[in-house]
């Protein structure tokens, strides 16, 4: 595999992971714990699309903008019934992030109740690769990278051009000072989850578009959505998609390597080839995630 | 250094930008009760907090009982003979009261799982006497009918009371008080003033205490240090320090 | 009788869950441990032990004690983050580990037969016993270690060891103040229930004769999490109601479905809906569990009260 093909796949899986990180990085800053159900929310975004696309039989584009306002909604709601009511009640983060593995759990199967375990495929037609500086993309994941890149923009400019952006960051720095310039953090949280929540729908629809859809799929993606948001440094949101691509690249880098190959130019033994077999592919991301946490526990980027 | 119980040179500590101890040397003598005031925000819990091991120093060196301890764990500096209570008393939510005592207690059989399990009657020896001794800081702290509390039913003042009889029962040489007095009735105060001198001379036992009541500092400390914006502006027996002009105006102005 | 046979199953499977149940207690009741990838124990546990017995022929004994230590051995491994790693980013640490030790299990195949699992593991003491009486046998057999890890579980936290950990559990920093090694205690207390968890998995591979990576899916971990939360965490026979809840509620759904028009994987994802639903119910309403922690007093006849 050349180095085109491994900076083109990285590419797209990337922004497809940069898309759930951001929120998953904005709602651990703000509410200061560990949201193991956010990977389901994207999946049951992509449900909702699939929903809309292959049984409604709606355009792909508004499928996904469907799910991913009612994603955004379903956040807001859960907030509202679940973690609220602990917050007020004055639990712990350790707390939420154990009420937020339930709710994954909840989450994931509910999809199962409905759907069932088979996978599902948004009946994308098949075209022919195109080759770009000696890498092969198909016109979907073309698709995809715009999505991501539109989706990246709109939140620069939402964080930085609204009122809403400009609280969400004052919040974020100051929580105290943030309440005390009377900013409503009620409902600034609640404009927050809707944004992390349906960004995450976006995502998980590309994700499930790209390969295959199927209610575990949350849980599959859990630690490279994780490992992403820690690379990049919590509460910073362009850390969490360079953090994404970074991973990306880790992965298929790993993954293509020879490590037999290099122990060979070491000249002291003749092996053949070593190579980790993709069914470690998880375990990548799980590895990075340690050397960040050893070496670095505030991630790459300084938060902002 | 031969009677100095610790020595602080030069001791620096920045958060980014803000230098929240500049070049802060001072010393505390063997038997001696030394008091550290200062406006809010000078940087006398942050002292505390690097002599003690929970924050690291960017500069400088401590010196206790002879040793260097800067750069040391927590629970190693504990174990050498220097405790601390915290400005804000920690309750532990589901022990009880007579429960921190008894873990606080300096030697303690089963702290380990092969001890706890195997060796009960060794045990049950220990705790035993464990008990007693707690009990009886209980009573001269008038705490004994909260024994079975648990620590975060506790008042504020009855929480700053349970830390001091924390760092009694572990014995320690050198106990750092961070504001011991804080939301205690008068007259208890007057008594625990009682037991800090009679520990100091019964004991040998050494207090650096962080106050904001003169009358305190004056009842009891030999020596006391100011600090103001991280720098020791001021040092002298209580007296000195009262009539000391610039002390005054740091108060007024930055209090 | 099938019946029997069903109910001697049915408790053997609940005392080992009681097992796991008791060492994840230990590690996040007792310690504040928050472990999420639980199952890493049994799963080793499991395999050391059979791979022992099975290829290498040990004793079945040895294969005991083997699944012990290695389950031993990855706690104080797991144990080493915690010094540097805040309990949430542990928490997904220890989250990828499970999964990690089930895809070494999954794909090194020459040590673990990867996918085909380890087969035909014979019992303890099989040739003493007909067909018939040999599921008694077994049930006393994982009663007994029950009833031992309890009391053993009981002495270690109701001492200055168990005092300790409930202090890192509440309020670390004063743990430190004071001069305990909180490092050390962690470490203890993660061999400790590691050790626990592995011989849960060594009971359940010498009971079940066949386990596969299958066995040790992320699914485990959550409803031992269940079972402590709704159990009661910080409380020894909390983690047994926990598991007797959790067992029967597992196992009698399995019966309605037969009776309901609804398919197995039907059931199987309601039955976890409603696992979720428990542990977010119970966080928000009973966050204490079923049975709660209890309050130490001490014995103070011997004094004289003045």
């Amino acid at each position: 595999m050349d180095i085109s093909q491994i900076l083109a796949n990285s590419l797209v899986r990337g922004a497809e992971l940069s898309l759930l990180a951001i929120g998953l990085t904005m709602v651990y800053d703000i509410l200061k714990f560990a949201n193991f159900s956010h990977p389901d929310y994207a999946i049951l975004g992509a449900f909702l699309a699939y929903l809309f696309k292959q049984t409604i039989g709606l355009n792909l584009f508004v499928s996904v903008i469907l799910a991913a306002f009612i994603t955004g909604i379903v956040g807001i709601c859960i907030d509202k019934v679940i973690f609220k009511r602990l917050r007020i009640m004055g639990a712990k983060p350790v707390t939420l992030m154990i009420t937020s593995l339930g709710i994954a759990i909840a989450l994931r199967n509910i999809l199962r109740l409905i759907w069932t375990s088979h996978t599902k495929t948004y009946g994308m037609p098949l075209r022919k690769p195109i080759e770009i500086l000696g890498a092969r993309v198909t016109p979907l994941q073309i698709g995809i990278i715009s999505v991501c890149l539109i989706s990246m923009i709109a939140f620069h400019l939402i964080l930085h051009r609204t009122k809403f952006g400009k609280a969400l960051r004052a919040i974020s720095d100051n929580r105290e000072l943030a309440s005390a310039c009377a900013i409503d953090s009620e409902k600034m949280i609640k404009w927050m989850w809707f944004l992390a929540s349906s960004y995450a729908a976006i995502g998980g629809s590309m994700i499930a578009m790209e390969h295959l859809l199927y209610p575990r799929l949350g849980f599959d993606i859990i630690i490279p959505v994780f490992c992403a948001a820690i690379l990049g440094g919590i509460g910073n949101p362009y850390g969490a998609m360079l953090g994404a691509l970074t991973l990306a690249l880790a992965e298929n880098i790993v993954l293509a390597l020879d490590f037999g190959f290099l122990v060979n130019l070491g000249g002291l033994f003749e092996v053949g080839s070593i190579q980790i077999s993709t069914g470690y592919k998880p375990a990548i991301s799980f590895v990075i995630l340690i050397i960040v946490l050893i070496l670095k526990p505030t991630g790459i980027l300084r938060k902002k | 250094m031969n009677n100095s119980m610790l020595t602080i040179t030069n001791l620096q500590k920045n958060f980014g930008s803000l230098k929240a101890l500049d070049r802060v040397s001072l010393e505390v003598e063997s038997d001696s009760i030394v008091g550290l005031i200062g406006p809010n925000g000078s940087g006398k819990t942050t002292l505390f907090n690097v002599v003690s091991g929970f924050y690291e120093k960017d500069g400088g060196e401590i010196y206790f009982k002879g040793e260097r301890i800067d750069g040391l764990t927590p629970d190693k500096i504990a174990k050498k003979g220097l405790c601390r209570t915290f400005q804000v008393s920690k309750a532990p939510e589901k022990l009880t009261v007579l429960e921190n005592m008894m873990l606080a207690a300096k030697s303690q059989v089963g702290e380990n799982p092969f001890s706890a399990v195997f060796m009960r009657p060794r045990v049950h020896k220990s705790e035993k006497s464990n008990l007693n001794r707690a009990m009886d800081l209980l009573e001269m702290l008038q705490l004994t009918d909260l024994k079975n509390e648990y620590t975060s039913d506790l008042s504020g003042g009855q929480k700053k009371l349970l830390s001091l009889g924390r760092v009694f029962m572990l014995d320690s040489d050198l106990i750092l008080l961070d504001e011991p007095t804080a939301g205690v009735n008068l007259t208890l105060i007057m008594e625990l003033l009682k037991v800090i001198r009679e520990l100091q001379k019964k004991e040998h036992k050494s207090f650096f205490i962080i106050e904001h009541s003169m009358k305190v500092i004056s009842d009891i400390c030999d020596k006391v240090y100011v600090l103001n914006f991280g720098r020791k502006m001021a040092e002298g027996t209580p007296e000195e320090i009262q009539q000391n002009e610039q002390v005054l105006k740091a108060y007024l102005s930055g209090a | 009788m099938p019946i029997i046979n069903f109910l001697i199953y049915l408790l053997t499977m609940i005392g080992i869950y009681s097992l796991l149940a008791m060492s994840l207690n230990l590690q996040v009741g007792f310690t504040g441990l928050i472990n999420f990838g639980h199952v890493a124990f049994f799963c080793i546990g499991a395999y050391t032990a059979s791979l022992l017995v099975v290829k290498a022929g040990a004793p079945i004994i040895i294969g005991f004690l083997g699944g012990m230590a290695l389950s031993g051995l990855l706690g104080y491994l797991m144990s080493i983050p915690t010094k540097s790693l805040k309990s949430d980013y542990w928490a997904i640490a220890t989250l990828a580990s499970g999964e990690v030790v089930r895809l070494i299990a999954l794909n090194e195949g020459w040590l673990t037969a990867g996918p085909f699992g380890v087969m035909s593991i014979p019992q303890p003491l099989e040739w003493l016993f007909s067909k018939d009486t040999y599921p008694l046998f077994y049930l006393l057999l994982v009663i007994a270690c029950m009833v031992i890890v309890y009391f053993f579980l009981s002495l270690l936290t109701n001492s200055p060891f168990g005092r300790n950990l409930k202090t890192i559990r509440d309020e670390e920093e004063l743990c430190l103040s004071l001069g305990k090694d909180t490092q050390k205690l962690k470490l203890q207390a993660m061999v400790v229930a590691g050790m626990v968890a592995g011989l849960a998995g060594a009971l359940f591979a010498f009971y079940i004769t066949y386990i596969s990576p299958e066995n040790f899916k992320p699914i485990e971990t959550f409803l031992i999490w269940a079972m402590i939360i709704v159990g009661g965490r910080g409380n020894h026979l909390g983690a047994i109601v926990g598991a007797v809840v959790i067992q029967l509620f597992n196992v009698s759904t399995r019966f309605i479905g037969g009776y309901l028009p609804f398919g197995a994987d039907f059931m199987a994802s309601l039955r976890m809906v409603i696992i979720g639903l428990l542990i977010i119910l119970f966080l928000l309403y009973r966050p204490e569990g079923l049975a709660k922690e209890g309050k130490k007093v001490y014995d103070l006849k011997s004094r004289d009260v003045g």
